[in-house]
């Protein structure tokens, strides 16, 4: 064998080293350089299936069930399992749709839609009902690629409180981008009302599982043993402090009116009642086929329905404003409890510009001023506040009164658990000072004496109204009014955020709350509204009539009862209605009378159904339901420019 | 001389234990998730049950060819063969066809055999005992055409068959003429050839053309007279301007350009006393570029679409049906590919026993490998093949005999094909050709040949024959 032959040995042997090497480097490439076939084998070879929790329920105060979760089926689908094979006309038949259907459902925009991936599932059609789910689901495993997970829709057992509860609806590209992965595309969020200030208690956690398939798209088993499957873990149930069967009764007394009602436990805060007429049924927002068709005719609906006039609606509150001037004024220092101003029908505000009264026996004390409802009292007060460090510096009297309503929670959003909450408008003296600016004289206590008596600038939520009356109850504290009880995770009972439980002073003497309070009863034991007393109850109120340039004047009322141990604080305005003890007032005793004995009283069944049935929205059917036996008292309806 | 007996070579004896016990422990995983029922009988059904009965049967068969005189197969080497090349006809005939392929014996009751198999090692006999004869060799042409014609005979017949992939196989055994003496221009010759036909069937021709033609200059610029750096730096310009021309879009005159080029030097030698060199550098630029151009042609024009396809998968995966023909390599790649530096650990890789991959326990075994074990365990069985081949070689260079020597290259060479083919193929350096991984891959008739193969092989090594 000669040397030339002899090396052919060697090269044959470095050939297959070389080949060998060759192939070690390629394994190193697709093994160690490059990931990618790592992701697309994970991708193709399982399935990250996410199990939705149970949506925690809500209840009313007495444990009645207010919402619940109605399973409904989403068929999902990764779109590269998809067998090009699969019998498309019978997957069409038994699913109820066409192919043209098929292919829009299936082929999304992957390229520039970022909720849509062809390795990652996603929606093919959404609340399958079970009737046609049952069906399908026997051929499911003919379709590769193809899934079901089960999902819970809200349904509402009872037709009340549509604002309050709020719905849920699907994630918008928004949300998902904001949640940081904790959405994902067909996801369903608390749009508005509770579902939306608890949606974090409520909705609970995902649960996933990560299965492994083959190539047929069939289950062969967990990752892993599950070590990375997590269970779902549903949502608290949330207790809320609604009374469902006050809240259906001041509902029904509502209906066909505008305007909003209130009512608040003032030793919790706790809210009772809640409501923005007109209202809507809950259940036209359960999320299904007509959902859509429901929401644009609720939107275009001229009364607004969907507007919350509880919390987004500012009204000017009209006398009933007085009680906070009376108890801001006493803690000023500028009148006594006992302090008497006489009225002689009329204000001379300044010059030429004299402002009306009523004729009423004579306003001996703050108490007595209320109970008459008296404007000259107020305007005086008002002034005396204003004027407190003279004439010419009436920015620092306006503020310090500014500061106190601030403390009765005036003029800035409450931070109820509830969202959309506007903060109303205490004008004080920079806001002055942007409407008469200086070059063109400044503003003294004559011109903003409008409000002394709740007119003018001054505008209030009605949840603020309604907390006004609940520090008074209590005679000079409240608690941030608020819907959540406690959550229940299971057997355990958790405890709203703590500022709910929070005592907030208002900053006035009780002597001083106790002669408003002491005012308020007068005004339903013998003054204004002494047509909507209660029989066996001590109410304590407050009319407003709040003039309105565009129409009918807004008639309003606070109230607590029972006037010594108060249990529940009311705030009720009606838009258009006219004087306050005209509705507002007897609305909200029967709703206040309705909570404390359970029923209404014999003698004020006719009122009931005068309510019930008056129709204030326009156009106004031209019937009178009810003739009255009594004329009624309340207000009086003279044609002056400002009324009580 | 006597004859004494050394013993059998443990290291290859052991080298081929471990490979299959590798491939029966890779065979078990495949199966793993779709469960193995607990009764043993039932067991022997299942995939992994049937390769331990063909281990059994390898083994057995192993120690009855152990048993034999080694002489017997140098006696009956062209019985052998005979026989094989018989059975490579009747197969044709009374066959049994498996996906287009009518390449097995069926004898029933799920025991089939293939022919093109025992072939391989017919050949290896026959070619040994041919070139081993002193009076033959590879000194004349005809000498030559008759060895080819050796494993070309089974290797058409399987191509009648059709399997590409198993008759490409004795194209091995050009590795043991090479051996012996077969001139190594012939190699060079069709390596260039191979090499232009490949890139001809995807590339525009230009292209091909083009690149012929710069490296013809450059044989010509290495072979001036006074090399000058400056030839160099030409040709390195030309290069690049050819580069940008076809960038640009001028493919035409750039390939039009280069030829004029090529033209030139060649004048120029021709004028000079280079003539042989001119001729040669000339002639081989005209059929490189015949063979680029009708390499091109043929993809375009001859080739069946699902061949056109996977030519595609291999040297184009990116414009390939990802459903469709690359479906195979790409689920394959991705199995290799998941499996990372250490691996999803044994019995966990889920990509192939959900059956991504067809052919998994087959052609494609050594994708649960890549996946479970890794880089690691890739690292392991490619180095216990080189390990082996080596080793076979060094068994082959210490014959006494030239047939015995001539043998152990023989199936030095066909392993080799089958490793370098088969591992290549899983990763997408080959094109895909359905070829079984020696000792590792599920198949009866396979293993059981290979270990015959290398029990003939070990025994001729004790023999010293």
């Amino acid at each position: 064998m000669n040397q030339q032959l002899q090396n052919r040995h060697f090269n044959i042997l470095l050939l297959f080293g070389i080949a060998g090497l060759v192939l070690l480097f390629r394994a190193m490439q697709l093994q160690v350089l490059d990931d990618s076939f790592k992701i697309k084998a994970d991708a193709v070879a399982m399935s990250k299936y996410t199990i939705y929790p149970a949506r925690g329920l809500i209840y009313d105060r007495n444990g009645k069930l207010l919402t619940k979760n109605t399973p409904v089926y989403d068929l999902m689908v990764i779109y590269n399992q998809v067998s090009p094979k699969m019998d498309t006309a019978r997957f069409c038949r038994l699913l109820g749709i066409d192919k043209e259907e098929f292919k829009k459902r299936l082929n999304k925009d992957f390229r520039r839609d970022i909720r849509y991936s062809k390795i990652k599932p996603f929606v093919f059609m959404s609340r399958i009902p079970p009737v046609v789910f049952t069906r399908f689901q026997e051929s499911l495993y003919e379709f590769p690629g193809f899934f079901a997970q089960i999902r819970n829709i809200r349904s509402y057992p009872v037709s009340n409180a549509a604002h309050v509860l709020g719905y849920i609806t699907e994630v918008d590209e928004e949300d998902i981008k904001q949640s940081k992965g904790l959405y994902s595309p067909g996801d369903y969020i608390g749009a508005s009302g509770i579902e939306a200030v608890y949606e974090r208690e409520l909705r609970g956690t995902k649960g996933t599982r990560y299965v492994l398939k083959d190539n047929l798209g069939r289950d062969i088993g967990s990752f892993q043993e599950g070590r990375f499957d997590t269970l779902p873990q549903s949502g608290l149930d949330l207790v809320s402090s609604l009374d469902i069967g006050l809240q259906a009764y001041a509902e029904e007394l509502m209906q066909n009116k505008k305007g909003a009602v209130v009512a608040i436990e003032p030793e919790t805060g706790e809210i009772l009642a809640f409501l923005s007429s007109p209202t809507y049924d809950p259940s036209l927002m359960v999320i299904n086929k007509e959902r859509g068709d429901n929401f644009r005719q609720l939107q275009k609906d001229s009364s607004k329905p969907l507007f919350n006039r509880a919390v987004m609606a500012q009204y000017p509150p009209g006398s009933i404003f007085k009680t906070a001037v009376g108890m801001a004024g006493m803690q000023m220092g500028v009148v006594q409890p006992g302090t008497g101003f006489t009225c002689p029908g009329y204000y001379v505000n300044s010059g030429s510009d004299i402002r009306k009264c009523r004729s009423h026996p004579y306003p001996a004390r703050v108490s007595t001023a209320l109970q008459w409802s008296c404007n000259s009292y107020f305007f005086r007060t008002f002034k005396m506040i204003v004027d407190k460090y003279g004439y010419t510096k009436p920015a620092a009297g306006l503020d310090t009164m500014v500061n106190y309503l601030h403390r009765f929670g005036l003029g800035r959003p409450l931070g109820i658990d509830f969202p959309g909450e506007k903060s109303g408008n205490i004008p004080d003296s920079k806001y002055y000072d942007r409407m008469y600016p200086k070059e063109r004289g400044a503003w003294r206590s004559p011109t903003i004496i409008s409000l002394g008596i709740g007119q003018g600038e001054v505008e209030l939520t009605t949840v603020q109204m309604a907390n006004l009356a609940a520090q008074i109850a209590n005679r000079g504290y409240y608690y941030i009014p608020h819907f959540a009880r406690f959550f229940k995770n299971g057997d355990e009972a958790i405890p709203p955020d703590e500022k709910f439980t929070t005592r907030i002073n208002n900053g006035i003497d009780p002597a001083y709350v106790e002669e408003v309070a002491k005012g308020m009863e007068l005004v339903v034991a013998a003054g204004t509204a002494r047509s909507s007393r209660i029989p066996g109850i001590a109410m304590a109120g407050k009319t407003g009539t709040v003039q309105n340039p565009h129409g009918q004047d807004h008639s309003t009322f606070i109230a607590f009862a029972p006037a010594d141990h108060p249990k529940i604080a009311i705030a009720v305005y009606v838009e258009n209605a006219g004087g306050g003890g005209r509705y507002a007032a007897p609305i909200a005793s029967l709703i206040i009378e309705k909570y404390l004995k359970g029923e209404i009283d014999e003698s004020r069944k006719w009122r009931e159904k005068q309510m019930r049935d008056a129709n204030l929205l326009n156009p106004r059917p031209r019937r009178v339901t009810v003739r009255r036996p009594v004329v009624p008292t309340g207000e009086t309806t003279a044609p002056d420019p400002i009324r009580n | 001389m006597t004859v004494r007996d050394r013993g059998i070579d443990w290291m290859t004896f052991s080298l081929y234990l471990a490979l299959v016990a590798i491939g029966w422990a890779m065979i078990y995983t495949v199966g793993y998730k779709s469960g193995y029922p607990d009764n043993f009988l039932d067991f022997l059904e299942t995939s992994a049950g049937k390769q331990l009965i063909w281990v059994g049967i390898s083994m057995a068969g192993f120690f009855i060819t152990w048993s034999l005189d080694a002489v017997f197969w140098r006696n009956f080497a062209n019985i052998i063969y005979t026989a094989s090349l018989v059975l490579l006809v009747l197969v044709l005939i009374f066959g049994k066809t498996i996906k287009g392929a009518t390449s097995w014996f069926d004898f029933g009751g799920g025991v089939t055999f293939q022919p093109s198999e025992f072939a391989k090692f017919g050949t290896a006999l026959a070619l040994s005992s041919y070139l081993g004869n002193y009076s033959r060799g590879l000194k004349s042409l005809k000498h030559r055409l008759y060895a080819i014609a050796f494993f070309l005979a089974p290797l058409l017949l399987i191509l009648l068959q059709p399997d590409t992939g198993s008759s490409l196989v004795f194209l091995g055994f050009f590795i043991v003429l090479y051996r012996e003496g077969f001139p190594g221009w012939v190699f060079v010759a069709g390596f260039l050839l191979g090499a232009i036909l490949v890139a001809g069937l995807v590339n525009p021709p230009l292209v091909v053309v083009t690149i012929i033609a710069l490296a013809g200059l450059a044989v010509y610029f290495r072979n001036m007279p006074n090399r000058h750096r400056w030839w160099t730096l030409a040709l390195i310009a030309l290069c690049i301007a050819a580069f940008y021309g076809f960038k640009l879009g001028y493919g035409r005159y750039t390939s039009i350009g280069a030829g004029v080029a090529l033209l030139g030097f060649f004048l120029y030698h021709w004028a000079g006393k280079q003539r042989d060199m001119a001729v040669l550098v000339f002639l081989s630029f005209i059929i490189g570029s015949s063979v680029a151009f009708f390499a091109n042609f043929a993809f375009n024009n001859v080739f069946a679409p699902h061949q056109q396809e996977r030519i595609l998968v291999w040297l184009k995966p990116n414009e390939a049906d990802p459903q469709g023909a690359a479906y195979n390599l790409n689920h394959s790649k991705m199995a290799i590919g998941s499996g990372g530096l250490v691996g999803k650990g044994y019995l966990k890789g889920n990509l192939t026993q959900g059956n991504f991959v067809p052919e998994q326990i087959t052609d494609f075994i050594f994708c649960a490998i890549g996946e479970e074990q890794g880089f690691l365990g890739v690292m392991v069985v490619i180095t216990l093949y080189i390990l082996l081949l080596g080793r076979i070689l060094i068994i082959g260079e210490r014959q006494r005999s030239d047939f015995a020597r001539l043998y152990a290259y023989g199936v030095a060479s066909i392993l080799f094909v089958h490793f370098f083919v088969n591992i290549g193929m899983t990763m997408g350096l080959v094109p895909t050709i359905g070829i079984p991984l020696p000792f590792l891959s599920k198949g009866g008739s396979s293993l059981l040949i290979f270990t015959v193969m290398i029990a003939v092989l070990l025994k001729m090594d004790a023999r010293r024959i």
